[in-house]
């Protein structure tokens, strides 16, 4: 167990500096830079000497290796440097809007697992009927709809039946939980709501696939209660693939929900991720991927320790 | 001997998309109080659906019991609401199968699996039915139960885990126990040692068992009487010592001959029989095994044989040319 779980945690470092290494080069593929494009407005009336003197400031004139080493170091410090764009501290940049986009999506996992479970147990016991259908519907229907959309049907509902809007300023969990609930709660539901989908269908399939197992049969022949059979024998086993599909998606909204950001006018990560990319301001970029590949790959990581501790097959290699 | 379960007329059926399975069609076998009977045949014979429909887990909506009675201490199963019928599972009548490697659940505990049973019929409290699961693992030869208790199924042997299932199975100290090929996916060696295992417990303990099997050599030694299935129905009962000595059945016959023989050690080959049984979904009219059967006469292929005494009482066979058969017990007779 704890050489698995080890093993585990010492490979997130190289996974993480082959990103470091993939993003630094990837970006730098892209065409422009950012000096280029903050006086781009001005072409031909800055001189070459003023570009090349901005792109010492930034150390753009360094063999690559040498901007990678210099940059690595510091991350391992935990020091991402400053925005190239804004000259703020990129810790700064990113702190609340971090905040906010690891809440929204733990809330929306929230609604996600409790929508899942008990729907996909249903589902998965009533197989067939009409109870399966209508779960059937109601994931199809999360898979197709667009978290944004669902978000503007939300504030729009909001505002024709309750003649109430979600707070547009962003207020810490930690200054007020209340307004905070109030602002974020929608898109948490709005995002959730697809993200139960994914979830509810692999519930479906992971139960059925464990209620034809022979011990399920065995649990049945000793005649416990059927709540014993599912919560204990069937459920347990079920999980291990929810527990995936739940992880992965988690990563990803911490990154990836840059329309939904701009319906509940939210500063998250998503919108800050594309601004950056815009003003190819490479340091807040790699900042940001890092960030995001780390959430990733701790939550992978997480993702083994439940794994480990649901299944002792893992848990005593 | 008082007849604890009482099997009549029984039809279990599987409705698939070939057509309708006749798994089990219309048989009628008992079982009396602290006896061994074994219900023998090939595979695909309807064994486990027997089993599992004495228990009522033939997988719904696809499979049914569609006809007879089952009358367990008098009580007919097949009328008991779910929640009666669920008391009865494991507190009276237990069940071991087959797949000792999947009939266990891989993330419980030995413990859990044995004590829930416990808590569940005999309310146990968890620290009783703890020291009850360490007593069982002795009973079925598991050293050092204590320490077994927090492991998992993977961290035994097949023959390990299905000295488990007997344990599981004799926690309620049921009156009957269905074993469905309880050694068939074990080794050689370690089958002989679970089948003494669980004649000595069974004796210890008065458990009434129904032993099946597809090795008849099997039987001889472990069970009082024999059933012998063929397509869905009983084609010969006896008790194990007639059968073995004097079948009346040309396919007993042929499953005595498909077994290997620890007396003829040197045995060039073993004769399976030969052909295949037939479709369950469209059985011929006249006698199922006919077709494949070296007695053959005219009349099988068109009146279906019923059971009927022949020699010793209790003994019964589905076969018009059972006379023939007197003393073909060994070697060649009309086969081939
Ligand atoms: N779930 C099922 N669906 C359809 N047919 C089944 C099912 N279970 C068993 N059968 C059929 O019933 C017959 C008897 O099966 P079974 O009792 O398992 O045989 P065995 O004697 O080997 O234990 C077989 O022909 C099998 O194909
Ligand atoms: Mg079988």
């Amino acid at each position: 167990m704890w050489k698995y779980l080890v093993k585990r945690f010492l490979l997130m470092f190289p996974t993480l500096l082959g990103v470091a290494l993939l993003t630094f080069v990837l970006i730098r593929v892209i065409p422009g830079d950012v000096v280029e494009l903050r006086y781009a407005g001005d072409r031909g009336s800055v001189s070459q000497d003023v570009l090349e003197k901005e792109r010492a400031r930034f150390g753009l004139d360094q063999p690559l290796w040498r901007q990678f080493a210099t940059w690595v170091l510091g991350v391992a410090r935990l020091d991402f440097g400053e925005s190239m764009w804004t000259g703020a501290p990129i810790w700064q940049e990113i702190r609340l809007r971090f905040a906010l986009s690891l809440q929204v999506a733990i809330m929306a996992t929230l609604v996600a697992v409790v929508l899942a479970i008990p729907l996909g147990v249903l589902a998965a016991l009533k197989q067939d009927s009409w109870i399966d259908y209508a779960v059937r519907i109601f994931s199809i229907a999360g898979l197709a709809t667009p978290s944004f959309w669902l978000g503007i049907v939300f504030i729009l509902l909001l505002l024709v039946v309750f003649h109430w809007l979600p707070p547009m300023i962003y207020t810490p969990f930690w200054v007020s939980p209340w307004e905070n609930l109030k602002q974020l709660i929608w898109p948490a539901l709005a995002v959730g709501y697809r993200y139960s989908a994914v979830a509810t269908r692999m519930t479906r399939s992971a139960m059925l696939e464990v209620l034809r197992e022979d011990y399920i049969r065995t649990a049945r022949a000793k005649g416990l209660v059927q709540r014993l059979i599912l919560a204990r024998h069937a459920l347990k086993n079920a999980m291990l693939p929810v527990l995936t599909v739940v992880a992965l998606e988690f990563a990803f909204l911490i990154g990836g929900l840059v329309v939904t950001e701009q319906v509940f006018n939210l500063n998250g990560l998503g919108l800050l991720f594309v601004q950056a990319v815009a003003h190819r301001d490479y340091t807040l970029i790699q900042a940001l991927v890092m960030l995001v590949a780390g959430v990733f790959i701790v939550v992978n990581f997480l993702m083994d320790i439940g794994y480990a501790w649901i299944d002792p097959r893992i848990r005593y290699r | 001997m008082g007849s604890l379960l009482d099997v009549v007329d029984l039809q279990t059926q599987f409705v698939t998309r070939g057509g309708v399975v006749r798994a089990v069609d219309g048989v009628s076998w008992d079982v009396a109080e602290g006896e061994t009977v074994a219900l023998v045949g090939e595979s695909g014979c309807g064994k486990s659906v027997s089993a599992l429909s004495i228990m009522r887990l033939v997988a719904a909506p696809a499979g049914r019991v569609v006809g007879g009675r089952i009358l367990f201490k008098g009580r007919d199963l097949l009328q008991l609401d779910e929640e009666s019928m669920r008391r009865v599972r494991g507190s009276e009548i237990a069940m071991i199968f087959q797949e000792p490697m999947t009939s266990l659940n891989p993330v419980l505990t030995i413990g859990r699996q044995i004590t829930e049973g416990l808590e569940t019929h005999l309310g146990m409290a968890p620290t009783a039915a703890r020291a009850r699961a360490a007593e069982l693992l002795s009973m079925v030869g598991i050293p050092d139960p204590a320490r077994r208790l927090p492991q998992y199924p993977h961290q035994f042997s097949g023959g390990m885990r299905q000295r488990m299932m007997i344990a599981m199975a004799l926690a309620c100290e049921p009156a009957l126990v269905l074993a469905d090929e309880p050694t068939t996916a074990l080794d050689v060696t370690i089958q002989a040692q679970i089948l003494e295992l669980m004649k000595s417990l069974s004796r210890r303990l008065g458990v009434a068992m129904l032993m099946i099997t597809h090795n008849l050599g099997i039987v001889a030694r472990y069970a009082d009487r024999v059933n012998v299935m063929y397509a869905g129905k009983i084609i010969e009962r006896g008790t194990a010592r007639e059968i073995y000595a004097t079948p009346r059945h040309p396919y007993t016959l042929g499953l005595l001959r498909s077994v290997p023989r620890l007396d003829e050690p040197r045995r060039a080959r073993l004769d399976p029989i030969e052909g295949q049984p037939p479709d369950l979904t469209r059985l011929p009219g006249g006698c199922a095994f006919a077709p494949r059967c070296a007695f053959r006469v005219e009349r099988c292929a068109v009146e279906t044989p019923p059971l009927r005494p022949i020699g010793a009482p209790g003994h019964v066979t589905a076969c018009w040319e059972a006379e023939r058969l007197t003393a073909v017990r060994e070697p060649v007779g009309g086969r081939r």
